[in-house]
């Protein structure tokens, strides 16, 4: 008996119109369905379409940008054509981000404990000595240490690690269905950032609710993932669990992703496209990795590649994929 | 222009045109002024403005120094489409002849200050907080521009009226002191935070000279908030001329200006003729309003971030 | 509470330096305008001898120098001259005058503020729509107007067509008697009095220049609410807060908040703008305001009024801009840090 996914993305694409130009396609045909309890990372570089991703998942695709086609479901309510009032109601409620670079997104003139109560008083509608407890509760959760000191504390007086915690606390502060976390842990030491994560996850499971974690490192979602979406140029380019996904990945640039990490040069090298100078360009209805692929042949020029299932429940958009066996 | 006028229509060759970088600006330039009506009225203003200030001679109807005695406080109409004033000169002769006293005051004085202060606000920001007596320097300079700016605005423009003798070169010098602290500010500010970008630390490992560095690299990044000011800044100055001619201290009676013009009418309008007073206000007002316009176009179209929103909402 | 009083203790120390340069230049400046003020004073058919004496006496023929540390001394004393138009210690002139300038200054900035503000942030919040429309345009007119012409064309209306206000001579009917000085502003000292004759006429007198300055000075005051409310709500914190869910009202005061320091700024540089730039206004008006003294000054070679006025508002100008840091350091928790 499968749950009805708690965040359902079915052919999304996103575009920023130009000036006298070809719009941007941020977003090409993205399908992805989170089923609750499910805490799933999606990995690319800057530019992918990531941060768009979780705009448009968020109702908040900032303008110029239009959903062109398809539509983002969450909790069954079309996100791209809500209202205003029922959006703010739904965010910070049911679907929650967890920003990176939480000090210079935190309001700097409130205190933090404050800002944790704002979140509790505007959306479950109690008291304001209520929502302040609960703030306290949450800061105590998040394991700052001298709460109660900190709670009068402003973003500018808390260390990176610190104010981060607090952000997961609005985040978690209203027990949300869906949290998004957005890079979250990018310019924190390495020893913060597993703290910062492991806290993400313990309470994300405590409260029984869904992930979804983007990040340019791909490396973390192996020890936080249950499973893993690659995206590329505004697609998703593979999707599976992370176990097989780290055993055997499929699609020619997550092995480009994966070899980025390894100690061994010769397979970064094997698996890195040197840049053509005077290559003919690509012409348009192709694959979009295919400039950078080391296993491009002419189909990949021609034909661009849908996304289909492999065994092991993954799913490859690549004519070729890497390993196609079964086990 | 298509490939081949010359000799004969090539019909073979691809009929895409590379448009030159300036004829792409250009078009652009107007559809942003079809995006943005009120930017259009803004240069349409200043446009007719500076017409009217060089065709004076050729549209206006009367003589504006031509006192008639037996036509003065004639009210709108007629022959005298504006009316007449105490002395009997035609008002719209002198509100037509008005701009090229207003006009080049303002726009000499805002120049000479923005050159000034422009300046002397680049060489102070690039040395601050360098080598010690460079540091002093820009320190003085700082300082003596805030005692500057702390001086009543008017009252020093009369002062420096005074002192210089009543005449349009001083107008020019007052307006050009009293605006010199604006340009030498943001020409500072601006140069402090562009001289920390990696491509000015890049020229300078280069050795390339100081004065190359700011000349070359540093000014013209940071001159586009100041062509902004200057529309917005002439606007202003003509406001302070007329407001100088009206106390006496400004144009010599009789030389058509809006200021004086308001001034001779002023006792005018407390026994009903307004006229003499109300229309070279209404012309003056327009006026530094289409310079007012105008800045704001350029503020927008001169920073990046602003341009792009412009045009994706014209996409 | 330490670190405020060594803000304000580190302020006032700049302060004085600033405040010499001030008369220092001042000093110079006005002793370059031309004009002989013996002769001024005792007319064209005084005898050579007692312009002579009259010079001597007022130490015209002493070198500059000495000139310049006489006066610092006299000004440390609180002497800033004597003015020959007035025959009065300027001293005594500017502390009557100048409350009439701060009087009709502050509530004309006051009823700027007024319009300004309500409309900047309503303006910011709707992207289009007639009020937006209003607010761009009434931001760029009224910065256009000039105020004298403005003042005249009020005149006009109310006076001269509608008579709905007296006739704009001054700050009081000629023939009612102003209330006891207390804090030197007319309508104040009327309240304080009970004296509802002299309230009436003196609400009466500054109707129209109040609402000139106000009128035109909601210009810039709207403008930069506008574009600093717009900035804020396009901010990282208010994005962060729309993320979250707040209330449309909630995000709007947390951005109206963070614009204030702007808004705060332009009303103090207004502020101390006006103190000069009401002159015109003043002199419509017949106000008898101490910017018209200076210019009344400058006009006729008189150099103590001049240099004393000036001297007074830069003092003032620089109060205010201590006052403006103090409000922002009450604002903003960054900076107590």
């Amino acid at each position: 008996m499968v749950a009805a996914p708690i965040l359902d993305i079915s052919d999304l694409w996103v575009s920023f119109p130009a000036y006298r130009a070809e719009p941007v396609r941020a977003l090409k045909g993205v399908d992805l369905a989170i089923p609750p309890g499910e805490f799933i990372g999606l990995v690319g570089e800057s530019g992918s379409g990531k941060t768009t991703l979780a705009r448009a998942a968020m109702g908040l695709v900032p303008p110029p940008g239009i959903i062109e086609r398809g539509q983002v479901l969450f909790n069954g309510r079309n996100m791209g054509q809500i209202e205003d009032e029922a959006r703010r109601a739904v965010l910070g409620r049911e679907l929650a981000m967890v920003i990176a670079n939480p000090r210079a997104e935190l309001n700097p003139v409130v205190p933090v404990g404050r800002q944790i109560s704002n979140i509790v008083f505007y959306h479950l509608s109690v008291s304001r000595a209520e929502a302040d407890r609960r703030a306290l509760e949450m800061l105590r959760a998040v394991r700052i240490p001298d709460a109660e000191r900190r709670f009068a504390a402003y973003p500018h007086e808390l260390s990176g690690g610190m104010a981060q915690r607090v952000v997961i606390a609005i985040a978690l502060a209203c027990t949300p269905k869906l949290v998004i976390s957005d890079d979250a842990t990018s310019g924190l030491d390495v020893t913060v950032q597993t703290q910062v994560l492991d806290l993400l996850k313990t309470m994300v499971a405590e409260k029984g609710a869904s992930a979804l974690f983007i990040t340019r490192d791909i490396a973390i979602t192996a020890h936080y993932c249950s499973r893993i979406a690659v995206i590329f140029a505004g697609e998703i380019v593979e999707l599976a669990p992370v176990a097989t996904f780290f055993e055997r990945p499929a699609h020619p640039y997550s092995i480009t992703l994966l070899a980025a990490f390894s100690h061994s040069p010769e397979l970064r090298l094997r698996w890195t496209r040197p840049p053509e100078v005077d290559a003919a360009p690509i012409p348009a209805g192709g694959c979009a990795f295919a400039a950078r692929c080391v296993r491009r042949r002419e189909r990949c020029l021609a034909e661009a590649p849908l996304l289909r299932p492999l065994a092991g429940g993954r799913s490859v958009r690549c004519h070729f994929p890497v390993d196609e066996s079964v086990t | 222009m298509t490939v081949g006028t010359r000799f004969g229509s090539d019909a073979a060759a691809p009929a895409t045109r590379v448009d030159a970088p300036w004829r792409r600006r250009l078009r652009f330039f107007f559809a942003v002024l079809r995006a943005r009506p009120s930017f259009a009225v803004g240069y349409a203003i200043v446009g007719s403005v500076i017409l009217v200030a060089v065709l004076a001679p050729w549209i206006a109807p009367f003589d504006p120094l031509k006192a008639d005695p037996s036509v003065y406080l004639l009210p709108p109409g007629g022959r005298h489409l504006l009316g007449t004033d105490g002395a009997g000169m035609d008002i719209l002769s002198r509100i037509l002849y008005a701009p090229r006293v207003d006009l080049t005051i303002a726009v000499l004085g805002t120049l000479v200050s923005a050159l000034a202060g422009g300046a002397i606000g680049a060489i102070v920001g690039y040395y601050e907080g360098q080598r010690a007596w460079r540091r002093a320097l820009s320190a003085t300079v700082m300082r003596s521009a805030d005692v500057l700016q702390a001086f009543p605005v008017f009252v020093f423009a009369i002062a420096l009226v005074a002192v210089f003798g009543q005449s349009v070169r001083s107008i020019v010098i007052a307006i050009a002191f009293v605006n010199v602290p604006i340009y030498l500010r943001l020409m500072r500010s601006q140069v402090l935070s562009i001289r920390q970008l990696r491509y000015v630390e890049a020229a300078y490992v280069a050795g390339a000279s100081d004065l190359a560095i700011l000349w070359r690299h540093i000014i013209p990044n940071a001159i586009a908030p100041l062509v902004a000011q200057l529309s917005i800044n002439i606007g202003w100055s003509v406001l302070l001329t007329a407001g100088l001619s009206f106390v006496g201290a400004g144009v010599v009676a009789p030389t058509p200006e809006w200021g004086s013009m308001i001034a001779m009418g002023f006792q005018n309008v407390v026994t009903g003729q307004w006229w003499p007073s109300v229309f070279p206000g209404i012309a003056l007002g327009l006026t530094v309003f289409g310079f007012a316009l105008v800045g704001a176009s350029i503020e927008v179209l001169a920073d990046p971030a602003r341009r792009r929103i412009l045009s994706g909402s014209m996409a | 509470m330490m670190p405020l009083v060594r803000y304000i203790a580190r302020r006032i120390v700049f302060v004085v330096p600033q405040l010499f340069g001030i008369v220092l230049v001042s000093f110079f400046l006005v002793k370059l305008i031309p004009g002989d003020p013996a002769v001024m004073m005792l007319g064209p058919t005084a005898s050579a001898q007692s312009l002579a004496e009259l010079r001597d006496k007022m130490g015209f023929t002493k070198p500059l120098l000495e000139q310049l540390t006489h006066y610092l001394a006299d000004v440390a004393r609180g002497d800033l001259g004597t003015s020959w138009q007035t025959t009065r210690p300027v001293t005594e002139d500017l502390f009557q005058r100048f409350p009439a300038t701060l009087e009709l200054v502050t509530f004309g900035l006051l009823l700027a503020i007024a319009i300004g503000f309500p409309l900047g942030v309503a303006a910011a919040r709707l992207k289009r729509g007639v009020t937006r429309k209003v607010a761009d345009y009434y931001g760029l007119l009224a910065g256009a107007l000039p105020d004298f012409w403005l003042a005249l064309v009020l005149i006009y209306v109310f006076y001269t067509v509608l008579g709905w206000i007296p006739a704009p001579l001054g700050r009081i009917d000629m023939a009612i008697l102003p209330p006891p000085t207390i804090s030197g502003s007319l309508v104040i000292d009327s309240l304080l009095a009970g004296d509802w004759e002299a309230l009436r006429s003196s609400l009466g007198h500054l109707a129209l220049p109040v609402l000139t300055l106000g009128l035109i000075n909601a210009g810039p005051i709207l403008k930069m609410t506008q574009s600093m409310t717009e900035r804020t709500l396009s901010s990282d914190f208010v994005r962060y807060a729309e993320m979250c869910g707040l209330p449309r009202r909630v995000v709007l005061r947390q951005a109206v908040r963070a614009a204030l320091p702007s808004v705060v700024t332009i009303i103090s540089v207004l502020y101390g703008f006006l103190i000069g730039g009401a002159v015109l206004v003043e002199i419509v008006f017949s106000w008898g305001g101490a910017g018209q003294y200076a210019v009344q000054g400058v006009l006729n070679a008189d150099l103590n009024p001049v240099l004393g006025f000036v001297v007074f508002s830069a003092v003032l100008s620089l109060v205010t801009y201590l006052i403006v840091d103090l409000i922002y350091f009450a604002l903003d928790p960054r900076l107590r840090a």
